[in-house]
């Protein structure tokens, strides 16, 4: 039914080879979580380290969002990559906040922010190289 | 036959009279309606000169008369060349013993030599010429002489001639005219039922060339005569419409078309020409004229074998082709040959081969029918079904024969069946193609009914109680394990052969049938006597007399051995099935169980002074919903107060199993006397270690009785909720991630100083969850219920409960603390 109504919309757009930018466009449920990790898996099968969500179109998110969320991060953070979320929706950052995600996925107010803070782990990983366990 | 080749005999005798004739014969076809061309063409221009006219006249019947001698003559030599062979004299004795012969019988030479050659030859000319003298002589007719005579000389000269053309002149001049008739064609039938005109007299040779070939399927007079069997009468042509040869010289003349015949094989058609109507001829009229068209039959025989078309009908270079064809059809097929006399007569067919389809109606093997005359092996088929005349006459014409829904009468064990059949029937070079299809729609249904018998195992049988007479079909013997010519088991001796554990239904069964004389069915074990059970269900139906009176029982018995066996299985699926169903239900009532057996509904209170505690804990209504959601609330060794709710992703006896491990895990590490913050960083790793990834999230608080503090986290869980003094508010959103989504991390500690009063509350969010709501403002509807506080903790858990506006089926867990 949210399909039909608000059918999720993902954009992938790449501001660097590795960069992953991708714009969510409707709610983040149970019905669409499934298609908004597909897209996810898709990036993370063609290399990219970081993934920028930009969550500022999607009024709402659930449980399952939010796991699809700490599932990128994980992986990201293997490779070693990193995960950011951009400008979310207030309901979206008080689940964020409320389940602790936001304390692991550092959530920017813009695209800007979201590289600086890339390019701030970038130095960080250059300077030591070595992917946390 | 015999008579062909008489002239050879008889010409070497003497031999100018043979050849003699030809070239006389030869003048007329030239121009045969024009009475001689060099007279005949002036004639038109000199009209008025009736002397030439005379002379024409005279000139033709010289003609006539020494065509007629030359005829006679030949005659003459054929019946002294009889007369050689039969008195076993030289031709100068035999010429003298004619001649006197004659003398003494008061006859001319030639009526007698056509009387010999008549005896010596008796084939159906001399039937002919017998059965019209016979007739002649009775009427007294002066003709008699002249007519058997012109027979015979046409029959000689037909004979002589060695083209069709010749024949036909021969038949006009000789036979014809005699008759009143003015022109004669002959036709000869091609394969394709097309006809081509072999030779013609009387027409103009403009004519003639237009009407050379006949296509198949145009309908005309000799068409007609072609499939009519006795041929073709017609009193005015114009008065049938139908086109032929000589129409607009005698639009309005009669016409006959006969079947041009020998051997049962018609290879063409002798249609004659009057020049005005013409009324039906008389019988012995007719007889002459077929034993012409027979005449014509020998002459096409040739003359269809010179045009190499067809191939010597009497061999069959083709039968293994059509065999060959009919093993390749999927209906019975019978492959005829015509089968001849020994006068060249066709009086049968022999049944060269029957192909794999053809079931044999009086269920005789194959091989018997195989090589059998057609009337020896079906006699019925001369009878009314026709068939036998189906096949003579598409042998005789070649135009196959189909009929739907064709009746046939087969004898079968002496006892004559009607079938209904599809008949095809195809000539194919001198071999027939016989086809068909039994239509039989009881015979057709019978068949079905003995298959469905006999695949159901169904035995029929019928018990007359009058005179204990009992009636099984072959199956029920089967069935019974009996031979078919045991006696059958009467009804009532059934419990003889049953399981002796049936014998109360069966006698139940009988008691229904024969005493209250009703329909009945049961099912029971039959022990045959091989010492085989089958499980058989039985059906019976009494049959009553018109006084209602009980007079047979008729019915039938099915093993449903197979059926019981299907049925056992299925009730072992079911069992199966139902067991499945059961354990799934289990499994639920064991998550319930665990549940409980962990996080009693209604807890003991505990002795905490100045502090109460409750717990609420609601399942999902829904049992495989039954989760995660886990409360505790205990006091540690130390004294102080652990209270926690928390809440495992997912649902099921897996959710279950994890929310003990985490609970159990809680409490133990509780113990070391650690803080709120510490607990969840360590109850983080556990749950990102425990298999199937699991996550989870909780609230914790350690409330020291002594300070009325409560030191809480919480990792990723909503936080409790104070109320107090009629205010009711969340705290603080302290930091804390999820437990298990990260290896580790760390959570941030409060500490808040309750009061006397205060109520503490901590929940999970099967209390406030809604789809259609942000968790703001399910949380607001909790607070404005939770503001009311009722007297006791207990009713005040008890009305968040009641109250709440969570649409989804979840578990629920509310755990609330208040001081004093």
């Amino acid at each position: 039914m949210s399909i039909a109504q608000n059918p999720l919309s993902v954009e992938v757009t790449l501001p660097r080879e590795d960069v992953a930018l991708i714009a969510v466009e409707g709610y983040l449920d149970v019905d669409t979580a499934t298609e908004f990790q597909h897209h996810l898996a898709n990036q993370l099968h063609h290399g990219r380290r970081h993934f920028l969500l930009d969550l500022s179109s999607v009024p709402f998110m659930d449980s399952s969002g939010m796991n699809i969320i700490l599932r990128v991060y994980q992986q990201a953070r293997d490779i070693p990559g990193s995960v950011h979320i951009i400008s979310p929706a207030p309901a979206v950052l008080r689940i964020l906040e409320l389940t602790g995600v936001s304390i692991t996925v550092p959530v920017s107010g813009s695209v800007e922010e979201a590289l600086a803070r890339v390019d701030a782990f970038e130095g960080e990983q250059g300077g030591q190289d070595s992917p946390q366990a | 036959m015999s008579i062909s080749e008489q002239p050879h005999d008889s010409g070497e005798g003497e031999a100018p009279p043979a050849p003699a004739s030809p070239p006389v014969r030869s003048e007329s076809p030239a121009d045969p309606t024009d009475d001689g061309p060099a007279p005949d063409r002036s004639a038109p221009s000199a009209s008025p000169v009736g002397r030439l006219a005379a002379t024409v006249e005279r000139l033709r019947r010289e003609v006539r008369a020494a065509q007629a001698e030359a005829e006679g003559r030949a005659l003459v030599e054929l019946a002294k060349g009889v007369l050689v062979e039969r008195l076993q004299c030289g031709p100068a004795q035999a010429a003298r013993q004619l001649m006197e012969l004659a003398e003494q019988a008061k006859v001319t030479p030639l009526e007698l030599a056509v009387e010999v050659i008549n005896q010596a030859a008796r084939d159906r000319m001399s039937e002919v010429t017998d059965a019209f003298l016979a007739a002649t002589s009775e009427t007294a007719e002066p003709v008699v002489d002249s007519a058997a005579v012109r027979l015979r000389a046409a029959e000689s000269g037909a004979l002589a001639a060695d083209d069709t053309q010749a024949v036909a002149d021969s038949l006009l001049q000789q036979a014809l005219l005699p008759l009143g008739a003015v022109a004669v064609a002959i036709w000869a039938a091609g394969p394709d039922g097309s006809l081509t005109l072999a030779g013609s007299a009387g027409f103009s040779p403009v004519e003639a060339a237009r009407w050379r070939y006949v296509p198949p399927d145009v309908v005309t007079v000799a068409r007609r005569g072609l499939t009519e069997r006795d041929g073709q009468w017609i009193t005015s042509l114009a008065a049938t419409g139908l086109p032929s040869i000589g129409r607009h010289q005698h639009p309005d003349g009669g016409r006959a078309a006969l079947p041009a015949g020998t051997g049962g094989r018609v290879h063409g058609v002798l249609e004659i020409v009057w020049p005005t109507p013409t009324d039906p001829q008389p019988a012995r009229i007719a007889r002459q004229l077929e034993a012409l068209a027979e005449l014509c039959a020998h002459t096409l025989e040739t003359y269809t074998l010179r045009q190499g078309s067809v191939s010597d009908p009497r061999v069959m270079p083709d039968a293994a082709e059509l065999m060959d064809l009919a093993d390749g059809l999927h209906d019975p097929a019978l492959v005829l040959v015509p089968h001849l006399d020994d006068s060249g007569h066709l009086v049968d067919f022999r049944i060269q081969h029957v192909n794999g389809r053809f079931l044999d109606p009086a269920g005789r093997p194959r091989a018997v029918i195989n090589g059998a005359l057609l009337l020896e092996a079906y006699p019925m088929a001369a009878g009314d079904s026709e068939l036998f005349q189906r096949v003579e006459r598409v042998h005789a014409t070649g135009e196959p024969f189909r009929a739907q829904r064709m009746n046939l009468t087969a004898l079968v064990d002496q006892v004559p069946l009607s079938a209904v059949a599809d008949i095809s029937i195809s000539r194919h070079g001198s071999g027939v193609l016989l086809l068909w299809r039994i239509e039989d729609e009881t015979a057709r249904l019978a068949s079905l009914l003995q298959n469905a018998q006999r695949l159901g195992r169904i035995g029929g049988f019928e018990e007359n109680l009058l005179t204990a007479e009992i009636t099984w079909n072959g199956q029920l013997f089967d069935l019974y394990g009996r031979s078919p010519s045991s006696t059958p088991v009467p009804l009532e001796e059934l419990p003889a052969h049953a399981h002796p554990d049936d014998t109360v239904a069966i006698r139940r069964f009988l008691r229904t049938v024969l005493h209250q004389r009703r329909s009945a069915s049961t099912a029971f074990r039959l022990q045959r006597p091989d010492g085989v059970t089958r499980h058989i269900r039985v059906v019976a139906e009494p049959v009553l007399d018109t006084d209602g009176r009980l007079f047979a029982v008729r019915g039938a018995y099915q093993d449903i051995s197979a059926q019981h066996w299907t049925e056992v299985a299925l009730a072992a699926t079911r069992d199966q099935l139902a067991h499945t169903e059961q354990q799934a239900t289990e499994r639920n009532r064991l998550t319930l169980q665990l549940q409980h057996a962990i996080m009693p509904p209604a807890q003991a209170p505990l002795q905490v002074p100045d502090l109460q505690v409750a717990v609420r804990y609601r399942p999902a209504e829904t049992e495989q919903l039954v989760g995660g959601d886990w409360y505790d609330a205990v006091v540690l060794p130390s004294g102080m107060v652990l209270v926690c709710v928390g809440d495992v992703a997912g649902h099921g006896i897996e959710a279950a199993t994890s929310m003990v491990v985490l609970r159990n895990a809680l409490r133990g590490l509780a113990v070391t006397g650690a803080g709120p913050g510490q607990l969840l960083s360590w109850l983080n790793i556990v749950a990102h270690h425990l298999t199937g990834a699991v996550t989870a999230t909780a609230v914790c608080g350690l409330y020291d009785p002594a300070r009325h503090t409560l030191r809480w986290a919480r990792g990723g869980h909503l936080p409790p909720v104070l109320v107090r003094d009629a205010e009711a508010a969340p705290l603080p959103l302290v930091k804390g991630i999820l437990l298990g989504a990260v290896p580790e991390a760390s959570y941030e500690e409060a500490e808040l100083q309750l009061e006397p009063g205060d109520t503490l509350l901590m929940y999970t969010d099967g209390l406030i969850e809604r789809r259609d709501r942000s968790v703001e403002e399910s949380l607001r509807h909790l607070l404005t219920t939770a503001r009311a506080a009722p007297r006791t903790l207990d009713q005040q858990l008890d009305r968040l409960l009641t109250y709440s506006r969570s649409d989804t089926d979840d578990d629920t867990c509310i755990v609330g603390i208040r001081v004093g």
